[in-house]
């Protein structure tokens, strides 16, 4: 069934809303952090601007993400690898629909995270539709011809996200993980005073090679004037 | 000709950072920003901001509440559950977060009782659990549920839980286990667990025993073991509810033991609260719940928040007082705090000398808003630094030393006997006016006189009535243990104005104020002196410490104004304690209502219950307000100008 739903916008990764997830599966909710990470990690991807596949199924043991990009926004679920594609991406299509009604410009424009968390009442709602595959609905749409799910390609996650990739979301994960770490004390990219400032690279690129034109022009006169005395 | 600023120093320790360019601005000829006006962060003292995806671990959470109710036969009796479920139905309009809230039920004696309120039903579905030992939660949904979605099955609920438990006979209470269960519920979300608890907890573990009967142990070195939990237990399941965001609010009602100091433990160190009703009984103290627990469950609450406060170089933050779990020595971890909860903190001068004239404090807190948005508050204060030690005394501020001086003496009574805490307070107040008589002693020729600053001038009476509270008064005669812990537990959160009027309450002349007519309109209520002497048989008198109201009658007081002002049976009857103050057809009695009514709306957070009291009924009368008027010497302890002497004697030995 689903397990976890997350909605971003495709431009830049930020998270718009993202499903509420009730109680632990088994006893390990932090197996669901690992995934999530993942799919920020998905959402990164996508949003570097490589125009891939709209509609994609990423499988990651014992787990598969599926997503669909429509109209600039992403949606990605997570589900059991036995649970049929079909419905899934009858869910996310449907979560696409709920969503395109909010207003266009906001969602454009929202720079605070999680701007439409107030979604999650709606994510809530459409997934305790789709928990049960065998409910009259559910075996409908099942059998429905009509969606193709077939040509929507399916890749191993670590496939598409390359393994370096996948390293340094980790080591972030970890440092954000620990819910005590509420208030950053320096910043982790701290710019060389140096080496990065654009003075520097000013006087680098531009006069330094002016300057040594000109030094080399007057060893050469001075040489001159040296070696054969008065010129 | 302006200059321009590429570097700049926070108001925290003078490290230079760099200016980001984009945030660059000239100065002014001042060498302040010319943009400093048009942005908050640089004027104001007080700012918020939303807090970008760093300063989260999860999507913000939704408000959630959940309630945890005793049904055994001592809810019933008392008829606390009625009162409970109305309140909460009343409230379900106003409970903040909408329409994401969430909201779960278990009711529990000596089995639990869990809820199904999917919105697909049309009336609860009650599912029982007698495993204790091994509680398992028996439904992975529907026990928490959107408010919204499922309103009408939450309202079906409430009003059929009376009637479902009415003749419950069932006296045990499997506390233990319900709030493990509980806990299993909530720790995927977070948010507030309010327990209501009618009776000590006896089956399962964390169940508790009867202790704190025993008079003979104050005195000796263990006097400290009853005031703290003896059953780990209870601290151990408080920092899981913390680390999983959840802030339990207790709600205790009992005539008999129920051992408040163990179960006060879970709302203190999860920044909660413990709000108790001793000898509770539905049709007097109805108001006072259903208000409190309305406030509670409808003030703005910061969810899932952490709290730090910085400070300039030369001042370091040593201790930290109030109720939260402490991370990591200076983080306060508060799953649920509100509008109501005030903190203290204790600072040390370091080693290097201040060379600074302002010394400036922050205090932030990162929370997640009802509104579903992670916001970081921000608070900074600028304060001077002085080289003059007088100078720094005649700036003191009274109560903030009060309430931090309470904060240490209740801390020190979970260690230590009441004698010492009490001994601690006199001691610190001995030697700060010690110190400032030091100042004046080389030049003047000081006799026998107290000198003190104008600004402390009330810190010794003040110091008098923290002796006398109920939380570290006397020994075990002088207060019940389930009061004196829930007094302590109080006096740990409350703000300073309201701990200086629990202190020293307010003591005026009715019966005079009610009869001036209407012209006198802009009369209002003189505060009298807390002694017994000016208590005059021939009046009535309203004492109001913001927590109750008693009104008492004078034994010469006119049986004709009683009967107006309260009806016939308070005139007649000897027993006053079961009568509640109701309004009779009279403009006396109107106007005593709408007297009492300004008062409880000076402070939304509690409800002060009104107790009538005839001059001379005791025992009531002593524990009800003989023994608060702080400045009589009554019952072994000084009165206030022994007090002085004392402490007079005192600063002079050294």
């Amino acid at each position: 069934m689903v397990k976890v739903t997350m909605i971003a916008r495709v431009s830049d990764g930020l998270p718009l809303a993202e499903g509420l997830e009730h109680f632990r599966e088994l006893n390990n909710g932090s197996d669901f952090e690992f995934y999530k990470q993942k799919a920020k990690l998905l959402f990164n991807k996508l949003s570097l601007g490589e125009p891939g596949p709209s509609r994609m199924s990423l499988r990651i043991e014992p787990y598969c993400f599926h997503y669909i990009m429509e109209d600039g926004v992403c949606y990605i679920t997570l589900c059991d690898q036995s649970y049929p594609r079909k419905l899934a991406f009858h869910y996310l299509e449907d979560l696409q629909r709920e969503f395109g009604k909010l207003d266009r410009s906001k969602i454009e424009t929202a720079s605070k995270p999680y701007a439409f968390i107030k979604f999650d009442v709606v994510i809530q709602r459409i997934r305790k539709l789709y928990l049960d595959t065998r409910t009259q609905r559910n075996l409908s749409k099942l059998n429905n011809d009509q969606y193709k799910v077939q040509q929507i390609i399916t890749r191993e996650f670590n496939e598409v996200i390359g393994s370096d990739e996948n390293k340094n979301a980790e080591d972030a994960s970890t440092n954000l993980m620990i819910s005590n770490r509420a208030l950053p004390r320096l910043s982790n990219d701290i710019e060389s005073a140096i080496r990065d400032s654009k003075v520097m690279e000013k006087v680098a690129l531009k006069w330094m090679p002016a300057i040594a034109l000109v030094t080399v022009i007057c060893i050469l006169i001075w040489a001159r004037v040296a070696l054969w005395g008065v010129m | 000709m302006c200059t321009l600023q590429k570097q700049h120093s926070a108001n925290g320790p003078p490290l230079l950072n760099d200016v980001a360019g984009e945030y660059f601005a000239p100065l002014d000829i001042n060498g302040r920003r010319r943009d400093a006006d048009e942005r908050p962060e640089l004027s104001k003292g007080s700012v918020e901001f939303v807090a970008p995806t760093e300063y989260m671990v999860r999507p913000p959470m939704p408000p959630l509440y959940f309630f945890l109710i005793d049904v055994s036969l001592s809810s019933i009796r008392n008829g606390m559950l009625k009162v409970a479920a109305e309140t909460i139905k009343s409230s379900l309009d106003k409970l903040p977060g909408f329409p994401r809230t969430q909201i779960g039920f278990l009711t529990f004696d000596s089995a639990l009782h869990f809820y199904n309120l999917k919105s697909s039903l049309t009336q609860p579905q009650m599912m029982v659990v007698a495993d204790l030992d091994d509680p398992f939660v028996p439904l992975p949904d529907d026990l928490l549920v959107n408010l919204s979605d499922s309103r009408h099955v939450v309202e079906a609920l409430l009003d059929s839980l009376p009637s479902m438990f009415e003749e419950n006979t069932n006296i045990e209470s499997a506390f233990g286990p319900a709030l493990k269960a509980a806990f299993m519920v909530m720790s995927q979300l977070g948010g507030k667990l309010l327990i209501f608890q009618s009776t000590l907890p006896s089956l399962g573990f964390g169940r508790l025993k009867l202790r704190g009967d025993d008079p003979r142990i104050y005195g000796t070195d263990k006097e400290h073991t009853i005031r703290i939990a003896e059953d780990p237990f209870y601290k151990q399941m408080a920092a899981d509810l913390t680390k999983y965001q959840i802030a339990v609010n207790l709600y205790a009602f009992s005539d008999r033991y129920t051992d408040i100091a163990s179960l006060g433990t879970l709302a203190k160190y999860t920044g909660g609260e413990v709000y108790y009703y001793p000898s509770f009984h539905a049709n007097l103290y109805k108001e006072k719940f259903s208000h409190e627990l309305a406030r509670d469950l409808t003030r703005e609450t910061a969810w899932e928040a952490v709290m730090r406060i910085r400070c300039g170089k030369g001042v370091r933050f040593t201790t930290y007082h109030g109720h939260f779990m402490l991370r990591s020595s200076d983080l306060l971890a508060l799953p649920a705090v509100d509008c109501d909860k005030a903190f203290a903190m204790q600072l040390t001068l370091e080693d290097t000398l201040m060379t600074t004239q302002t010394v400036y404090f922050q205090v932030a807190l990162l929370y997640t808003s009802s509104s579903g948005e992670r916001r970081i508050r921000v608070h900074t204060m600028a304060v001077p630094v002085v080289t003059d030690l007088g100078e720094m005394y005649r700036n003191a501020d009274t109560g903030a030393i009060i309430c931090l001086l309470s904060r240490l003496a209740i801390e020190k009574t979970l260690s230590h006997k009441l004698e010492e805490a009490r001994h601690v307070i006199q001691l610190r107040i001995v030697r700060s006016l010690q110190e400032y008589r030091n100042l004046f002693a080389v030049q003047h020729r000081l006799s026998g006189r107290l000198i003190y600053p104008e600004s402390l001038k009330l810190l010794p009476l003040y110091g008098l009535a923290l002796c006398k509270s109920l939380a570290l008064r006397g020994g075990f005669a002088d207060a019940h243990i389930d009061e004196r812990s829930a007094a302590g537990f109080n006096m740990m959160i409350i703000p300073i104005k309201k701990l200086l009027k629990l202190l020293y309450p307010s003591l005026s002349r009715l019966d005079e104020y009610l009869l001036k007519g209407e012209d006198d309109g802009k009369a209002s209520l003189q505060r009298l002196v807390l002694s017994a002497e000016r208590l005059d048989p021939r009046g009535a008198f309203l004492y109001d410490d913001g927590f109750r109201f008693v009104l008492w009658l004078g034994k010469v007081l006119p049986a004709e104004f009683v009967k107006n002002l309260l009806g016939v049976e308070a005139a007649n009857s000897p027993d006053l304690s079961k009568l509640p103050v109701i309004e009779q057809n009279n403009e006396l009695s109107r106007k005593l209502l709408a007297t009492l009514k300004t008062l409880r709306e000076r402070d939304p957070a509690f409800y002060q219950h009104c107790y009538l009291l005839r001059q001379g009924e005791q025992p009531r009368e002593g524990s009800l307000l003989l023994f608060n008027l702080v400045e009589d010497q009554i019952a072994g302890t000084s009165g206030y100008v022994e007090w002085l002497l004392q402490i007079q004697r005192q600063v002079q030995q050294k």
